[in-house]
Protein backbone atom coordinates (compact mmCIF):
# COMPACT_ATOMS: atom_id res chain seq x y z
CA UNK A 1 0.00 0.00 0.00
CA UNK A 2 2.77 2.39 0.96
CA UNK A 3 4.55 1.53 -2.25
CA UNK A 4 1.49 2.41 -4.29
CA UNK A 5 1.18 5.81 -2.64
CA UNK A 6 4.84 6.46 -3.32
CA UNK A 7 4.48 5.56 -7.00
CA UNK A 8 1.43 7.82 -7.20
CA UNK A 9 3.40 10.73 -5.74
CA UNK A 10 6.19 10.20 -8.30
CA UNK A 11 3.59 10.20 -11.06
CA UNK A 12 2.05 13.43 -9.73
CA UNK A 13 5.44 15.15 -9.57
CA UNK A 14 6.15 14.23 -13.19
CA UNK A 15 2.66 15.36 -14.17
CA UNK A 16 3.12 18.70 -12.40
CA UNK A 17 6.43 19.29 -14.22
CA UNK A 18 4.58 18.62 -17.47
CA UNK A 19 1.72 20.96 -16.59
CA UNK A 20 4.07 23.71 -15.44
CA UNK A 21 5.96 23.58 -18.69
CA UNK A 22 2.83 23.63 -20.82
CA UNK A 23 1.03 26.35 -18.89
CA UNK A 24 2.04 29.72 -20.23
CA UNK A 25 3.86 29.47 -23.52
CA UNK A 26 7.46 30.50 -23.77
CA UNK A 27 8.11 32.06 -20.36
CA UNK A 28 7.15 29.65 -17.59
CA UNK A 29 8.50 28.78 -14.18
CA UNK A 30 10.90 26.00 -15.18
CA UNK A 31 12.34 28.11 -17.98
CA UNK A 32 12.77 31.25 -15.89
CA UNK A 33 16.25 32.40 -14.80
CA UNK A 34 18.15 30.57 -17.50
CA UNK A 35 16.29 27.21 -17.14
CA UNK A 36 17.96 26.48 -13.78
CA UNK A 37 14.78 24.79 -12.52
CA UNK A 38 15.08 22.09 -15.17
CA UNK A 39 18.36 21.10 -13.47
CA UNK A 40 16.43 20.94 -10.19
CA UNK A 41 13.84 18.71 -11.91
CA UNK A 42 16.59 16.37 -13.15
CA UNK A 43 18.10 16.05 -9.67
CA UNK A 44 14.61 15.45 -8.22
CA UNK A 45 13.97 12.64 -10.74
CA UNK A 46 17.25 10.93 -9.79
CA UNK A 47 16.58 11.33 -6.08
CA UNK A 48 13.00 10.01 -6.36
CA UNK A 49 14.16 7.03 -8.43
CA UNK A 50 16.92 6.05 -6.02
CA UNK A 51 14.70 6.52 -2.96
CA UNK A 52 11.97 4.38 -4.55
CA UNK A 53 14.57 1.64 -4.98
CA UNK A 54 15.78 2.05 -1.39
CA UNK A 55 12.18 1.77 -0.11
CA UNK A 56 11.84 -1.52 -1.97
CA UNK A 57 15.14 -2.73 -0.50
CA UNK A 58 13.92 -1.69 2.96
CA UNK A 59 10.74 -3.75 2.49
CA UNK A 60 12.75 -6.83 1.51
CA UNK A 61 15.04 -6.49 4.54
CA UNK A 62 12.00 -6.14 6.82
CA UNK A 63 10.52 -9.33 5.35
CA UNK A 64 13.73 -11.28 5.96
CA UNK A 65 14.00 -9.93 9.50
CA UNK A 66 10.43 -10.96 10.30
CA UNK A 67 11.09 -14.43 8.94
CA UNK A 68 14.21 -14.85 11.06
CA UNK A 69 12.51 -13.59 14.26
CA UNK A 70 9.46 -15.81 13.73
CA UNK A 71 11.81 -18.78 13.30
CA UNK A 72 13.58 -17.99 16.58
CA UNK A 73 10.33 -17.73 18.52
CA UNK A 74 9.18 -21.16 17.50
CA UNK B 1 33.08 -4.57 -0.02
CA UNK B 2 32.62 -4.06 3.72
CA UNK B 3 35.24 -1.33 4.14
CA UNK B 4 33.84 2.11 4.73
CA UNK B 5 36.31 4.54 3.19
CA UNK B 6 35.14 4.40 -0.44
CA UNK B 7 31.52 4.97 0.59
CA UNK B 8 32.52 8.09 2.55
CA UNK B 9 34.67 9.13 -0.43
CA UNK B 10 31.65 8.76 -2.73
CA UNK B 11 29.46 10.89 -0.44
CA UNK B 12 32.14 13.60 -0.11
CA UNK B 13 32.75 13.76 -3.88
CA UNK B 14 29.00 13.88 -4.55
CA UNK B 15 28.68 16.76 -2.06
CA UNK B 16 31.51 18.55 -3.92
CA UNK B 17 29.66 17.99 -7.22
CA UNK B 18 26.39 19.42 -5.87
CA UNK B 19 28.04 22.45 -4.22
CA UNK B 20 30.53 23.42 -6.95
CA UNK B 21 28.28 22.27 -9.80
CA UNK B 22 25.31 24.31 -8.64
CA UNK B 23 27.00 27.43 -7.23
CA UNK B 24 29.46 28.20 -10.04
CA UNK B 25 28.01 31.06 -12.11
CA UNK B 26 27.46 30.96 -15.86
CA UNK B 27 29.50 33.17 -18.16
CA UNK B 28 27.55 36.15 -19.55
CA UNK B 29 25.35 35.33 -22.51
CA UNK B 30 21.98 36.03 -24.09
CA UNK B 31 18.55 34.53 -23.50
CA UNK B 32 15.57 34.88 -25.77
CA UNK B 33 15.53 36.37 -29.24
CA UNK B 34 16.63 39.68 -30.63
CA UNK B 35 13.53 41.80 -31.37
CA UNK B 36 12.99 42.49 -34.25
CA UNK B 37 14.91 39.69 -35.92
CA UNK B 38 14.61 40.60 -39.64
CA UNK B 39 16.53 43.57 -41.09
CA UNK B 40 17.42 44.97 -44.52
CA UNK B 41 20.90 45.93 -45.67
CA UNK B 42 21.50 49.66 -45.99
CA UNK B 43 18.90 50.58 -43.35
CA UNK B 44 19.31 51.56 -39.74
CA UNK B 45 18.67 48.50 -37.57
CA UNK B 46 17.31 49.06 -34.07
CA UNK B 47 16.80 45.99 -31.90
CA UNK B 48 16.55 44.98 -28.27
CA UNK B 49 18.49 42.15 -26.61
CA UNK B 50 18.10 40.31 -23.29
CA UNK B 51 21.31 39.37 -21.54
CA UNK B 52 22.02 36.82 -18.83
CA UNK B 53 24.61 37.60 -16.11
CA UNK B 54 25.62 40.60 -18.24
CA UNK B 55 26.42 44.16 -17.18
CA UNK B 56 25.30 46.34 -20.07
CA UNK B 57 25.42 49.49 -17.91
CA UNK B 58 29.23 49.30 -17.64
CA UNK B 59 30.63 52.47 -19.24
CA UNK B 60 33.16 50.59 -21.38
CA UNK B 61 30.53 48.35 -23.02
CA UNK B 62 31.11 47.87 -26.74
CA UNK B 63 29.09 45.92 -29.29
CA UNK B 64 29.64 44.63 -32.80
CA UNK B 65 27.79 42.76 -35.52
CA UNK B 66 29.91 40.02 -37.07
CA UNK B 67 28.85 39.54 -40.70
CA UNK B 68 31.33 36.83 -41.72
CA UNK B 69 34.53 35.33 -40.34
CA UNK B 70 36.46 38.59 -40.67
CA UNK B 71 33.90 41.39 -41.05
CA UNK B 72 32.74 43.48 -38.10
CA UNK B 73 30.36 46.45 -37.93
CA UNK B 74 30.70 48.37 -34.69
CA UNK B 75 27.47 49.35 -32.92
CA UNK B 76 27.99 52.88 -31.58
CA UNK B 77 24.48 53.53 -30.31
CA UNK B 78 24.06 51.45 -27.14
CA UNK B 79 21.09 52.28 -24.92
CA UNK B 80 21.33 50.12 -21.80
CA UNK B 81 18.03 50.04 -19.87
CA UNK B 82 19.45 47.78 -17.20
CA UNK B 83 22.30 45.30 -16.80
CA UNK B 84 20.39 42.68 -18.75
CA UNK B 85 18.35 44.78 -21.18
CA UNK B 86 19.63 47.03 -23.93
CA UNK B 87 18.57 48.56 -27.24
CA UNK B 88 21.18 48.68 -29.98
CA UNK B 89 21.08 50.84 -33.11
CA UNK B 90 23.40 50.39 -36.06
CA UNK B 91 23.62 51.54 -39.69
CA UNK B 92 23.91 48.37 -41.78
CA UNK B 93 26.19 48.48 -44.86
CA UNK B 94 24.48 48.72 -48.29
CA UNK B 95 26.15 45.54 -49.50
CA UNK B 96 26.79 42.54 -47.33
CA UNK B 97 30.11 40.65 -47.70
CA UNK B 98 28.41 37.65 -49.30
CA UNK B 99 27.21 36.51 -52.72
CA UNK B 100 23.90 35.33 -51.19
CA UNK B 101 20.87 37.51 -50.67
CA UNK B 102 20.65 36.70 -46.95
CA UNK B 103 23.10 36.61 -44.05
CA UNK B 104 23.06 35.54 -40.38
CA UNK B 105 24.83 38.13 -38.27
CA UNK B 106 26.43 37.33 -34.92
CA UNK B 107 26.18 39.80 -32.07
CA UNK B 108 29.24 40.44 -29.86
CA UNK B 109 29.00 42.50 -26.69
CA UNK B 110 32.03 43.10 -24.50
CA UNK B 111 33.12 45.05 -21.45
CA UNK B 112 35.79 44.68 -18.80
CA UNK B 113 33.44 42.87 -16.37
CA UNK B 114 31.75 40.37 -18.70
CA UNK B 115 34.49 39.62 -21.19
CA UNK B 116 32.90 39.02 -24.59
CA UNK B 117 29.39 37.58 -24.83
CA UNK B 118 28.42 36.04 -28.19
CA UNK B 119 24.97 35.46 -29.70
CA UNK B 120 25.19 33.47 -32.96
CA UNK B 121 22.43 34.07 -35.51
CA UNK B 122 21.29 37.20 -33.70
CA UNK B 123 20.03 39.05 -36.79
CA UNK B 124 18.79 37.87 -40.18
CA UNK B 125 19.77 40.46 -42.79
CA UNK B 126 18.52 40.49 -46.38
CA UNK B 127 19.96 42.49 -49.28
CA UNK B 128 18.15 43.34 -52.50
CA UNK B 129 21.17 43.73 -54.79
CA UNK B 130 24.36 41.71 -54.64
CA UNK B 131 27.67 43.46 -55.21
CA UNK B 132 29.90 41.00 -57.13
CA UNK B 133 33.09 42.86 -56.15
CA UNK B 134 32.35 42.92 -52.42
CA UNK B 135 35.15 41.72 -50.14
CA UNK B 136 35.36 41.01 -46.44
CA UNK B 137 36.06 44.04 -44.26
CA UNK B 138 39.07 42.27 -42.65
CA UNK B 139 38.84 44.33 -39.47
CA UNK B 140 38.28 41.61 -36.85
CA UNK B 141 41.98 41.12 -36.10
CA UNK B 142 42.38 44.81 -35.18
CA UNK B 143 40.11 44.49 -32.15
CA UNK B 144 41.27 43.11 -28.83
CA UNK B 145 38.30 41.30 -27.31
CA UNK B 146 38.40 41.12 -23.49
CA UNK B 147 38.15 37.68 -21.88
CA UNK B 148 36.01 36.75 -18.89
CA UNK B 149 38.14 36.64 -15.74
CA UNK B 150 37.10 34.12 -13.13
CA UNK B 151 35.67 30.64 -12.72
CA UNK B 152 32.42 30.17 -14.63
CA UNK B 153 30.73 27.59 -16.83
CA UNK B 154 30.42 28.32 -20.58
CA UNK B 155 27.10 29.77 -21.68
CA UNK B 156 25.70 27.97 -24.73
CA UNK B 157 22.62 29.14 -26.58
CA UNK B 158 19.52 26.98 -25.87
CA UNK B 159 21.43 25.13 -23.12
CA UNK B 160 21.76 28.06 -20.70
CA UNK B 161 21.90 26.74 -17.11
CA UNK B 162 20.92 23.21 -18.14
CA UNK B 163 24.59 22.56 -19.01
CA UNK B 164 24.80 21.52 -15.34
CA UNK B 165 22.66 18.47 -16.15
CA UNK B 166 25.85 16.98 -17.66
CA UNK B 167 27.04 16.22 -14.12
CA UNK B 168 23.98 14.10 -13.37
CA UNK B 169 22.53 12.76 -16.63
CA UNK B 170 25.84 11.77 -18.26
CA UNK B 171 27.43 10.56 -15.01
CA UNK B 172 24.46 8.23 -14.44
CA UNK B 173 25.07 6.55 -17.80
CA UNK B 174 28.76 6.10 -16.97
CA UNK B 175 27.84 4.58 -13.61
CA UNK B 176 25.37 2.30 -15.39
CA UNK B 177 28.09 1.01 -17.74
CA UNK B 178 30.34 0.22 -14.74
CA UNK B 179 27.62 -1.60 -12.82
CA UNK B 180 26.51 -3.60 -15.88
CA UNK B 181 30.12 -4.60 -16.63
CA UNK B 182 30.47 -5.95 -13.07
CA UNK B 183 27.22 -7.88 -13.60
CA UNK B 184 28.56 -9.26 -16.89
CA UNK B 185 31.82 -10.41 -15.28
CA UNK B 186 29.96 -12.30 -12.56
CA UNK B 187 27.61 -13.87 -15.14
CA UNK B 188 30.65 -15.16 -17.05
CA UNK B 189 32.19 -16.42 -13.80
CA UNK B 190 28.95 -18.26 -13.02
CA UNK B 191 29.00 -20.01 -16.39
CA UNK B 192 32.63 -21.00 -15.81
CA UNK B 193 32.04 -22.26 -12.30
CA UNK B 194 28.38 -22.50 -11.17
CA UNK B 195 28.38 -20.99 -7.68
CA UNK B 196 25.13 -19.44 -6.38
CA UNK B 197 27.15 -16.53 -4.99
CA UNK B 198 28.18 -15.39 -8.51
CA UNK B 199 24.59 -15.49 -9.73
CA UNK B 200 23.38 -13.39 -6.81
CA UNK B 201 26.07 -10.73 -7.31
CA UNK B 202 25.46 -10.62 -11.10
CA UNK B 203 21.70 -10.20 -10.66
CA UNK B 204 22.04 -7.45 -8.01
CA UNK B 205 24.46 -5.37 -10.07
CA UNK B 206 22.40 -5.78 -13.25
CA UNK B 207 19.22 -4.78 -11.41
CA UNK B 208 20.81 -1.55 -10.19
CA UNK B 209 22.13 -1.01 -13.73
CA UNK B 210 18.58 -1.21 -15.09
CA UNK B 211 17.42 1.30 -12.44
CA UNK B 212 20.22 3.69 -13.51
CA UNK B 213 19.28 3.19 -17.17
CA UNK B 214 15.67 4.16 -16.45
CA UNK B 215 16.87 7.22 -14.49
CA UNK B 216 19.20 8.12 -17.37
CA UNK B 217 16.32 8.01 -19.86
CA UNK B 218 14.00 9.99 -17.56
CA UNK B 219 16.57 12.71 -16.81
CA UNK B 220 17.43 12.92 -20.51
CA UNK B 221 13.75 13.29 -21.25
CA UNK B 222 13.36 16.21 -18.82
CA UNK B 223 16.50 17.82 -20.26
CA UNK B 224 15.20 17.38 -23.83
CA UNK B 225 11.92 19.11 -22.89
CA UNK B 226 13.78 22.35 -22.10
CA UNK B 227 16.35 22.30 -24.89
CA UNK B 228 14.83 20.42 -27.84
CA UNK B 229 11.24 21.25 -26.86
CA UNK B 230 9.76 17.77 -26.38
CA UNK B 231 10.01 14.98 -23.83
CA UNK B 232 10.65 12.44 -26.57
CA UNK B 233 11.80 12.82 -30.15
CA UNK B 234 12.13 9.96 -32.66
CA UNK B 235 15.90 10.29 -32.52
CA UNK B 236 18.26 7.35 -33.13
CA UNK B 237 20.05 7.62 -29.81
CA UNK B 238 16.82 7.88 -27.83
CA UNK B 239 15.15 4.95 -29.55
CA UNK B 240 18.19 2.66 -29.33
CA UNK B 241 18.59 3.58 -25.65
CA UNK B 242 14.92 2.74 -25.04
CA UNK B 243 15.21 -0.63 -26.80
CA UNK B 244 18.36 -1.44 -24.85
CA UNK B 245 16.54 -0.71 -21.58
CA UNK B 246 13.70 -3.01 -22.69
CA UNK B 247 16.22 -5.81 -23.45
CA UNK B 248 17.67 -5.45 -19.96
CA UNK B 249 14.21 -5.29 -18.37
CA UNK B 250 13.54 -8.65 -20.02
CA UNK B 251 16.45 -9.99 -17.94
CA UNK B 252 14.53 -9.14 -14.76
CA UNK B 253 11.29 -10.61 -16.16
CA UNK B 254 13.17 -13.77 -17.17
CA UNK B 255 14.56 -14.20 -13.66
CA UNK B 256 11.20 -13.61 -12.02
CA UNK B 257 9.52 -16.20 -14.25
CA UNK B 258 11.74 -19.15 -13.25
CA UNK B 259 11.18 -20.75 -9.84
CA UNK B 260 14.01 -23.28 -10.14
CA UNK B 261 17.20 -21.64 -8.78
CA UNK B 262 19.86 -23.44 -10.80
CA UNK B 263 18.02 -23.18 -14.07
CA UNK B 264 17.27 -19.50 -13.47
CA UNK B 265 20.92 -18.80 -12.72
CA UNK B 266 22.17 -20.58 -15.84
CA UNK B 267 19.63 -19.07 -18.29
CA UNK B 268 19.88 -15.54 -16.90
CA UNK B 269 23.71 -15.62 -16.97
CA UNK B 270 23.60 -16.56 -20.64
CA UNK B 271 20.95 -13.91 -21.34
CA UNK B 272 23.01 -11.26 -19.52
CA UNK B 273 25.93 -11.84 -21.88
CA UNK B 274 23.57 -11.51 -24.84
CA UNK B 275 22.03 -8.32 -23.42
CA UNK B 276 25.43 -6.73 -22.88
CA UNK B 277 26.48 -7.68 -26.40
CA UNK B 278 23.43 -5.90 -27.84
CA UNK B 279 24.05 -2.80 -25.72
CA UNK B 280 27.39 -1.98 -27.34
CA UNK B 281 26.10 -1.59 -30.93
CA UNK B 282 22.75 -0.12 -29.80
CA UNK B 283 24.10 2.73 -27.66
CA UNK B 284 27.70 3.17 -28.76
CA UNK B 285 27.90 2.29 -32.48
CA UNK B 286 24.57 2.83 -34.30
CA UNK B 287 23.94 6.44 -33.09
CA UNK B 288 27.43 7.44 -34.27
CA UNK B 289 26.72 6.21 -37.78
CA UNK B 290 23.64 8.37 -38.32
CA UNK B 291 22.50 11.91 -37.63
CA UNK B 292 21.31 12.58 -34.12
CA UNK B 293 20.36 15.56 -32.00
CA UNK B 294 22.15 13.99 -29.09
CA UNK B 295 25.76 15.15 -28.54
CA UNK B 296 28.45 12.57 -29.22
CA UNK B 297 26.72 11.27 -32.37
CA UNK B 298 26.63 12.03 -36.08
CA UNK B 299 29.45 14.55 -35.98
CA UNK B 300 28.14 16.21 -32.80
CA UNK B 301 30.99 16.63 -30.33
CA UNK B 302 30.27 15.46 -26.78
CA UNK B 303 33.43 15.32 -24.70
CA UNK B 304 35.34 17.96 -26.61
CA UNK B 305 35.38 21.42 -28.08
CA UNK B 306 33.66 24.22 -26.23
CA UNK B 307 30.76 22.04 -25.08
CA UNK B 308 32.81 20.49 -22.29
CA UNK B 309 35.54 22.92 -21.33
CA UNK B 310 37.98 22.62 -18.45
CA UNK B 311 35.68 24.29 -15.92
CA UNK B 312 32.96 21.72 -16.59
CA UNK B 313 35.52 18.90 -16.49
CA UNK B 314 36.49 19.90 -12.94
CA UNK B 315 32.99 18.88 -11.83
CA UNK B 316 32.06 16.33 -14.51
CA UNK B 317 34.84 13.79 -13.86
CA UNK B 318 34.32 13.83 -10.05
CA UNK B 319 30.57 13.42 -10.72
CA UNK B 320 31.24 10.21 -12.69
CA UNK B 321 33.40 8.85 -9.84
CA UNK B 322 30.88 9.84 -7.16
CA UNK B 323 27.78 8.39 -8.83
CA UNK B 324 29.69 5.22 -9.78
CA UNK B 325 30.82 4.72 -6.16
CA UNK B 326 27.28 5.34 -4.85
CA UNK B 327 25.70 2.90 -7.30
CA UNK B 328 28.30 0.22 -6.51
CA UNK B 329 27.40 0.81 -2.86
CA UNK B 330 23.68 0.29 -3.51
CA UNK B 331 24.41 -2.82 -5.62
CA UNK B 332 26.63 -4.29 -2.91
CA UNK B 333 23.88 -3.70 -0.32
CA UNK B 334 21.39 -5.57 -2.51
CA UNK B 335 23.78 -8.46 -3.11
CA UNK B 336 24.69 -8.70 0.60
CA UNK B 337 21.00 -8.90 1.50
CA UNK B 338 20.42 -11.63 -1.08
CA UNK B 339 23.49 -13.57 0.02
CA UNK B 340 22.23 -13.46 3.62
CA UNK B 341 18.80 -14.62 2.52
CA UNK B 342 20.30 -17.43 0.45
CA UNK B 343 22.46 -18.50 3.38
CA UNK B 344 19.48 -18.44 5.77
CA UNK B 345 17.24 -20.40 3.41
CA UNK B 346 19.85 -23.11 2.86
CA UNK B 347 20.48 -23.55 6.60
CA UNK B 348 16.81 -23.84 7.52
Amino acid sequence: MKNKQFLLSIFLVILSINLLSAESGSIDFLRSTGKIYSVVAVIAVIFLGISWYLFRLDNKITKLEKEIYNEEKR
Amino acid sequence: MRSLWWKILGVIIFLYVIIVGMSTPMKPGFTGDVVPFLHKAGTKATFSVTGYNTHFTQPDTKAWLKLDSSSLVEIHDINAKSDVEAIFSVQLPTHLPTQDSTLDATLLVSNSKDGTAILPGALFITQETIDPNVTSFNNISKIDFPRYEGFAFPFRSTLHETVRNTFFHVAIWFAMYTVLIVGLIYSIRYLMRPKMRYDIIASSFTEVGVLLGFLGIMTGSVWARFTWGAFWTPDVKLNTAASFILIYSAYLVLRASMPDQDRRAKVSAAYNIFAFATMVPLIIIIPRLTDSLHPGNGGNPALGGEDLDNTLRMVFYPAIIAITLLSVWISSLVSRLRLLKDDYMSRR
